[in-house]
C-alpha cells in the first residue's frame, strides 16, 4: 500500500515534470526539424547554422527592414546568440544580465541579473543560453554556471566552476545541454589558468565530470610539458562544442597554451592545447584528440567551431568534423577516429610550408615570434576565429568569416601575478599593412574557395545560411549584410550603428520569418514589410 | 660548495632589481610602451626615454605617476599596473637612461621659426589654437606629445609615419574624375573624405570606379629649407605646448540672480 502510493506520487511528479518540459533532449537531437526555432547556441548539435526558411530570399531581401528593437541598456560587446522556442526569445547580455522576450515584438517577459560577490568586476561578455526541459542555463563572468526557470527567470541553482581568483578564471560561452547534463568550458589562458571542460547535472547543479584540457605530470600527455609548466598551461575551452548523438561523442576545441607568446618555459607539444578533443559525454573520457598547432606561440587556439558534416568523402559516405582554424588552415577529420583527412590554407600564411601526412605542420624558418619582433601571417587573431560558420546542403558550401592580416609578433619572458595578463609578448599590425576581412565560400571536400566577399576591416561576425539562397553576415563597422549564397553578390546591407560581434540567427513566428542580430546595446529583429509576404 | 643561480643574486644596487626583474620589466615595456617609445626606448611617436631626462619629473615616483595617470592633452594613456609590474618597468627604464648622450635643448629661435612656419604656408593645412586649417594634424600641443627627432623626421620625410586619422585617399569616379583628401571615415560600403579646402567629400563605393589608399603622406617633404630655417622651425614646433581647448569659450555659471 505504502509502496503503491509512493509509485503513484512518483508518477504524478513525472507527469508534472513532463508538462513543464518545454525542450526535451529529443527535441534538441532533432533541432533541425524545427526550422521555426533556434534551440541551441549553434541552432542544433552539428553547428551547420542552416535553416530551411525561404520567406526572405534572393528576390525580396532588398526590402528587409528593422521590425523591432530591444534595448538592454548594458554597455560592452553584445555577443549573444538568441534561443527561440515557440515564439519566446531568450538572450543573455553583458555583466550577468539575461532576458526573455516576445519574439514577435521584442517586449520583455522577464529579466535576470546575476549577483556578484563584492569586489568582482562584471565586464565580461556572454554568448548565450542553453535550454533543457523548462530550464535555461548560462555562465557568468565570475565563472559560475546558473540554472534559471524558463517561465520566470528565477534562479534554481548556481555552481562555481573554479575559484574566481581576481578574474583569473572567467566564463563566456553558451552551455551545451546533452541528455541530463550541462557541458561548459572555461576562459582565462591569458591569465595562467589550467583549463578544463565540465559537465553538471541539470537537475542539481552538481558536477558530473571534469576533463582537464591540460594533463598533469604523469597523466597521458603530461610529458608534453616541460617541468611544472602544465600548472599554468592555459588551454581555455571558451567556445561551445558540438555533439554527435549517434556516435555519442562530444567535440570541443581547446585554446592556446600559456603564456601565449613565450614558449621557452613550456617546451614540448603542450597537449591538449590547440587541439580538438572527442569526449564521451557521459563520463568526460577522452576518445581521441587531434592537435592542429603543437607548441603554439601565436595564440592560435583551436576554439573555432568543430562543425559535423556527413559527406561523400572520396566517393564514400563518411562522418566528418571540419574546422577553419585560427592558424589559417581548413581541416577535415574523420569524427569516429580522429584521422586526419585534409588540411589546406585558406589565406596568406607564412608559418608552415605544409602539413605532413598526419596533419602535423612543417614549420618555415620564419614561423616563430622573436624578442625583437617578426612579421608572421596570419595575425594573432587568425585566420579563423570564433565567428560561427555555416554549411548550406543545397550549395554544398562552407561559409565563414576570416581575418586577412599579418602582424609583428614579439616574444618575451612574462611576469606571473595572479589575475594579471600572462602573455609573454605582444603583436602589432605590420607598418603600412592594413588588414581586412573576408566572408568566404569554400568547398569542404577540396578546400577550394568558390567566392570571397571583402570587408573593409577584419570582422567578428559569424554567418547564417538559409534556403532563401542567402548568406547573412556582417562587419566591424556595423553593417549587417545578405549575400547570394551561390555567387557572393551583395544583395542587401543595413548600417546598425554599432560594431557587430556575434552571428545572426533566423526564426519564424506566426508565419513571419525574422533575422535577429545583436548590435551595440540592442537586439535587432529584421523582417519583410507585411504586404510583401 | 654549490653555486646559487646568478640571476637571483645579481642585484642592481641602486634599485634592488634582479636581472630577471629587469628582463620582465623589458617585456612589460615592449608589450605596453614600445609602440610609441620605440623597441629600445629611443623614441617614436612618443618621446625618447634613453636620455635620462624626463619631461614630467625624473624621480621614480614622478615616472610612476606619469605611467599610472598618463599625460593630459597627449596620446600618453594611463596604465593600470600592479606594484611589482611598475617597479620592474621603472627598473628597466633606469637601465636605459644614460645609454644615449644627454640631449641638449633644441637649438634655434622659436620666434624666427614661427616666421618660417607662416612663410611656408604650413597653416594652410595645420592648426595651432584656432588659427589655420584642419586638413592636417593639429599642432597646438605638438611639443608636449612628440619628440624633436620625430618632428624633424615628419618635416623631412612625412611618409615615414602616417597617422591613421590622416590617411590619404583618392576616389576615382566612373568618368575618371579623381578626388583626393584625408580619410575621415570608411567602411565596406562608403568612404568620407575632407578635401584640402576643408569640405566633406562623400562617396558610396558601388557608385565609383576605384578607391585608392595612398601610401605616401599628403604632406610635401620640406627638405629644401635652409639649415637655419629648419632649426628655427623645429625650435618653434617643439615650443608648442598650448592647451588643446585654449580657443574654446567656457562660460561659467554666474549664480542665481
Amino acid at each position: 500500500m505504502r509502496r503503491r502510493a509512493r509509485i503513484a506520487i512518483a508518477g504524478l511528479a513525472l507527469a508534472a515534470t513532463m508538462c513543464g518540459q518545454q525542450v526535451s533532449y529529443e527535441r534538441l537531437v532533432n533541432a533541425l526539424k524545427e526550422q521555426q526555432n533556434w534551440l541551441t547556441y549553434w541552432g542544433d548539435y552539428s553547428a551547420v547554422r542552416h535553416r530551411g526558411l525561404n520567406q526572405i530570399n534572393t528576390g525580396n531581401v532588398k526590402d528587409l527592414r528593422v521590425d523591432w528593437i530591444f534595448q538592454t541598456g548594458q554597455t560592452g560587446a553584445f555577443e549573444t546568440t538568441p534561443l527561440v522556442v515557440d515564439g519566446i526569445m531568450y538572450i543573455t547580455g553583458t555583466d550577468g544580465y539575461a532576458y526573455a522576450l516576445d519574439a514577435r515584438n521584442g517586449r520583455k517577459l522577464w529579466m535576470y541579473k546575476h549577483t556578484f560577490p563584492q569586489g568582482r568586476k562584471a565586464t565580461a561578455v556572454n554568448r548565450g543560453f542553453a535550454i533543457l526541459g523548462d530550464r535555461l542555463f548560462m555562465v557568468t563572468p565570475d565563472a559560475n554556471v546558473v540554472a534559471l526557470e524558463a517561465k520566470t527567470g528565477k534562479l534554481i541553482w548556481q555552481t562555481e566552476m573554479a575559484a574566481y581568483n581576481r578574474g583569473q578564471y572567467t566564463a563566456t560561452l553558451a552551455p551545451l545541454a546533452i541528455k541530463n547534463k550541462i557541458v561548459v568550458g572555461i576562459s582565462g589562458a591569458e591569465y595562467g589558468i589550467r583549463g578544463f571542460i565540465d559537465a553538471y547535472d541539470a537537475e542539481t547543479g552538481k558536477r558530473a565530470w571534469r576533463f582537464w584540457s591540460i594533463p598533469a605530470k604523469g597523466e597521458p600527455g603530461g610529458d608534453s610539458w616541460a617541468a611544472d609548466s602544465w600548472e599554468r598551461g592555459g588551454g581555455s575551452t571558451w567556445l561551445t562544442g558540438t555533439f554527435d548523438p549517434v556516435l555519442n561523442t562530444l567535440y570541443w576545441g581547446v585554446g592556446n597554451p600559456g603564456p601565449d607568446l613565450y614558449g621557452e618555459s613550456r617546451l614540448g607539444d603542450n597537449l591538449y592545447s590547440c587541439s580538438l578533443v572527442a569526449l564521451d559525454p557521459d563520463t568526460g573520457t577522452l576518445k581521441w584528440h587531434f592537435q592542429f598547432t603543437p607548441h603554439d606561440i601565436h595564440d592560435w587556439d583551436a576554439a573555432e567551431t568543430p562543425m559535423l558534416l556527413d559527406l561523400n568523402w572520396r566517393g564514400k559516405p563518411r562522418k566528418l568534423v571540419v574546422q577553419a582554424n585560427r592558424n589559417a588552415f581548413f581541416y577535415v577529420l574523420d569524427r569516429e577516429t580522429g584521422e586526419f583527412l585534409m588540411g589546406k590554407p585558406f589565406e596568406r600564411q607564412t608559418w608552415a610550408s605544409g602539413l605532413d601526412d598526419k596533419g602535423r605542420p612543417i614549420l618555415t624558418k620564419d614561423a616563430l615570434p622573436t624578442e625583437d619582433g617578426l612579421r608572421i601571417c596570419p595575425g594573432l587573431g587568425g585566420g579563423g576565429n570564433w565567428m560561427a560558420p555555416s554549411y548550406n546542403p543545397e550549395t554544398n558550401l562552407f561559409y565563414f568569416a576570416l581575418f586577412e592580416q599579418c602582424e609583428i609578433y614579439y616574444s618575451n619572458p612574462p611576469l606571473y601575478i595572479q589575475g594579471r595578463p600572462y602573455w609573454g609578448g605582444v603583436s602589432r599590425s605590420a607598418p603600412g599593412e592594413e588588414g581586412w576581412g573576408l566572408l568566404k565560400a569554400l568547398d569542404p571536400l577540396t578546400g577550394e574557395t568558390k567566392w570571397d566577399f571583402r570587408f573593409f576591416r577584419p570582422s567578428w561576425v559569424g554567418t547564417l545560411s538559409t534556403s532563401g539562397g542567402l548568406i547573412f553576415g556582417g562587419d566591424e563597422d556595423g553593417s549587417l549584410i545578405a549575400l547570394d549564397a551561390r555567387t557572393g553578390k551583395n544583395l542587401w546591407h543595413f548600417n546598425t550603428g554599432a560594431r557587430l560581434v556575434a552571428a545572426p540567427i533566423t526564426y519564424l513566428v506566426n508565419g513571419r520569418q525574422y533575422v535577429a542580430m545583436p548590435s551595440g546595446a540592442a537586439l535587432l529583429a529584421f523582417a519583410l514589410p507585411e504586404p510583401d509576404r | 660548495m654549490r653555486y646559487l643561480p646568478m640571476a637571483a643574486l645579481l642585484l642592481y644596487p641602486a634599485w634592488g632589481q634582479t636581472e630577471l626583474d629587469v628582463a620582465q620589466g623589458k617585456g612589460i615595456f615592449r608589450n605596453n610602451c614600445a609602440f610609441c617609445h620605440g623597441l629600445t626606448g629611443s623614441g617614436g611617436r612618443g618621446p625618447s626615454l634613453i636620455s635620462g631626462r624626463f619631461l614630467h619629473g625624473s624621480t621614480d615616483e614622478d615616472v610612476k605617476n606619469v605611467i599610472r595617470n598618463g599625460v593630459p592633452g597627449t596620446t600618453m594613456p594611463s596604465f593600470d599596473f600592479e606594484t611589482a609590474e611598475i617597479d620592474h618597468l621603472v627598473g628597466y627604464l633606469r637601465t636605459l637612461a644614460g645609454s644615449a648622450p644627454k640631449s641638449a635643448p633644441v637649438p634655434g629661435d622659436p620666434a624666427q621659426g614661427r616666421q618660417v612656419y607662416l612663410r611656408n604656408g604650413c597653416s594652410s593645412c595645420h592648426r595651432i589654437g584656432m588659427e589655420g586649417s584642419v586638413f592636417g594634424p593639429e599642432l597646438t600641443r605638438l611639443g608636449a606629445s612628440r619628440s624633436p627627432d620625430y618632428i624633424r623626421e615628419s618635416l623631412l620625410n612625412p611618409s615615414a609615419d602616417i597617422l591613421d586619422d590622416y590617411q590619404g585617399v583618392t576616389v576615382v569616379a566612373r568618368d575618371g574624375k579623381r578626388t583626393g583628401g584625408v580619410r575621415i571615415n570608411e567602411d565596406t560600403f562608403s568612404v568620407q573624405l575632407r578635401d584640402v579646402s576643408q569640405n566633406f567629400r562623400i562617396f558610396q563605393k558601388d557608385e565609383v570606379r576605384e578607391v585608392i589608399h595612398e601610401t605616401k603622406s599628403l604632406m610635401p617633404a620640406y627638405n629644401s629649407l635652409s639649415q637655419e630655417d629648419l632649426q628655427n622651425l623645429l625650435a618653434y614646433l617643439v615650443s608648442l605646448r598650448g592647451d588643446v581647448n585654449a580657443g574654446a569659450h567656457v562660460n561659467k555659471p554666474e549664480g542665481v540672480r
